[in-house]
């Protein structure tokens, strides 16, 4: 087999590909087997016939269609593997010569990965983010521990304050006729929590328990309800019961009660803990997304446009993956989104270029940094895997391999190892003031497993 | 005698006759009152080969119905021609 590659265009080129003639007639012989038994010739069986009967009758010729798709595949990906040229797209074939007994030439064109041109990507000057940990976030979060574990304490005296649940009876009046939806009888009412229209629940503020009190509201213009839209109502209201939040003291006996902690203090330590960590991982990432991000906008690739729609593709797959976990449809969601499938992708393809962009600039990074991933480390990834899926070792390369993705698990290695250097090679510049957080994009998809 | 184009009607190609070539055994539908000589003659006049014998056979008539219209088929006779040992493959059934 002879190949020949040549470049046309910037990431376009034209593959010509010479097959020898004993390869056509292989082809050919099989393409006839196939092509045999479907055809009616009188005196024979199906299936029956000859060859040289049939090439009387029907003439080779008519074998030519069916042996082009039999050899041409193969023909193709060992012509790829020959040149060493990563194609992205489907090819465009053009067949130049097909004969009996003549060399088969036929000529591709497609489109290649485009060649990345790295910009500086080592020692990149980055702004950093502040993720340490303050004592008033631990402060924070100890009070939500403690809002958590309120208990609600009916009040027999005084008047409901702010925050306090009233236990109400109410009737709506719209000009003195009741209305849907306007009545209801010991309903529990966060004061405050601003879930009536707006006027309401301050008005209940200062009524004491048993009282009964008319209140005045006007309907938010933008409600809900057509009828009640900018109306006047009055509502009837009785007042049963206030409830008031019971925070618990912050001591020893709550870190015990919510904790398996004995003291206050060692309950904080844990949470700074958690907190540090969660921290950590946010910086982490953070990191990550900023160095590739700026490696990216120092490359200069052009971006092809099937690669990009690949990428949605895949998106898009996995976007329908999520939906159908949670019970919906692709349809559904359109439906119910009233977006079509276009604008979907429309969206997308902002962030699938994105993605493909730093693909490519990690890639050509590992190249350049000649990253390669020993069988070692592979095999180490693999028994990760295995205990975080709780399956056996070999039970998890059997699923990649028959995903096909055995060497797409080395090749995120890689591209994590890149993504490692990047981060490590990198000069952390404090922020001057609260950098825009800038959207993190995924550096890297896990294939699922 | 006839012309030999009048006694050698059409090659009988089949699964069967096909096999049969390949012992330079030729097939084919020839006149009802032919005689083997004639074959013969007619074979070595028309595909100048030599032929070393003939055998034949009368294919009966059938009856036929065609809705209320009954007949039958016509007869024939057919004839195996094989050729000397040294001869060619005749190469006129592989481009019938």
């Amino acid at each position: 087999m002879n190949t020949n590659w040549e470049k046309t265009e910037k990431n376009t080129g034209i593959l010509k590909v010479e097959v020898e003639a004993e390869k056509v007639t292989v082809a050919l012989d099989k393409a006839f087997k196939k092509v045999v038994n479907k055809i009616n010739v009188p005196g024979f069986r199906k299936g029956k016939v000859p060859r040289a009967i049939f090439d009387a009758r029907f003439g080779v010729e008519s074998l030519y269609q069916d042996a082009i798709d039999i050899i041409l595949p193969d023909a193709y990906s060992q012509a790829i593997d020959e040149s060493g040229i990563e194609p992205i797209d489907r090819p465009e074939i053009d067949i130049e010569q097909f004969e009996k007994g003549k060399t088969f030439i036929f000529t591709a064109k497609v489109e290649v990965k485009p060649e990345v041109e790295l910009g500086a990507y080592k020692g990149l000057e980055v702004e950093e983010k502040d993720f340490s940990v303050s004592e008033e976030q631990v402060e924070l979060e100890l009070k939500s521990a403690q809002q958590r574990s309120a208990e609600l304490i009916s009040v027999e005296e005084g008047t409901a304050e702010n925050g306090d649940t009233a236990v109400i009876d109410f009737t709506g009046y719209l000009e003195g006729e009741k209305f849907e939806g306007g009545e209801a009888e010991n309903h529990q009412l966060e004061l405050g929590s601003g879930q009536f229209i707006p006027g309401f629940e301050d008005q209940v503020v200062g009524m004491s328990a048993g009282e009964e009190k008319d209140i005045e509201v006007t309907f938010p213009e933008e409600y809900q309800a057509e009828e009640l839209k900018g109306k006047d109502v009055v509502f009837k209201v009785k007042l049963h019961e206030i409830k008031r939040k019971n925070l618990p003291e912050l001591d020893d006996e709550f870190a015990k009660d919510v904790s398996e902690f004995e003291t206050l203090a060692e309950y904080k330590e844990d949470l700074k803990k958690n907190l540090e960590e969660a921290k950590e991982k946010e910086q982490q990432q953070y990191r990550e997304s900023v160095v590739i991000e700026k490696a990216a906008a120092n490359a200069t690739v052009e971006i092809p446009e099937p690669m990009v729609k690949h990428e949605v593709d895949h998106m898009l797959q996995d976007f329908a993956y999520r939906l159908r976990m949670q019970g919906m449809e692709m349809e559904q969601y359109f439906q119910f989104s009233g977006q079509t499938e276009e604008q979907l992708r429309e969206q997308m393809s902002e962030d699938g270029k994105k993605r493909v962009l730093n693909n490519l600039v990690l890639e050509a990074i590992t190249i350049e940094e000649k990253i390669e991933v020993s069988d070692e480390a592979l095999e180490e990834e693999f028994n990760k895997l295995a205990e975080q899926y709780q399956r056996s070792v070999e039970e998890m390369k059997e699923i990649y391999k028959s995903n096909g993705n055995d060497e797409a698990l080395r090749k995120d290695l890689t591209i994590r190892k890149a993504i490692d250097l990047l981060v490590e090679t990198s000069q952390w510049v404090p922020a001057a003031e609260e950098a825009d957080t800038e959207e993190a994009t995924e550096s890297e998809e896990k294939s699922e497993a | 005698m006839k012309d030999p184009r009048d006694i050698i009607k059409r090659p009988i190609i089949t699964e069967a006759s096909s096999d049969l070539m390949e012992n330079l055994k030729y097939t084919f539908e020839v006149d009802v009152n032919a005689t083997k000589i004639d074959i013969k003659h007619a074979v070595q006049e028309i595909f100048k080969v030599k032929v070393k014998k003939v055998n034949t056979l009368n294919m009966p008539k059938k009856p036929k119905r065609y809705g209320r219209h009954s007949g039958y088929t016509s007869e024939w006779k057919k004839a195996y021609v094989t050729l000397t040992d040294d001869s060619k493959p005749l190469d006129f059934f592989e481009t019938v």
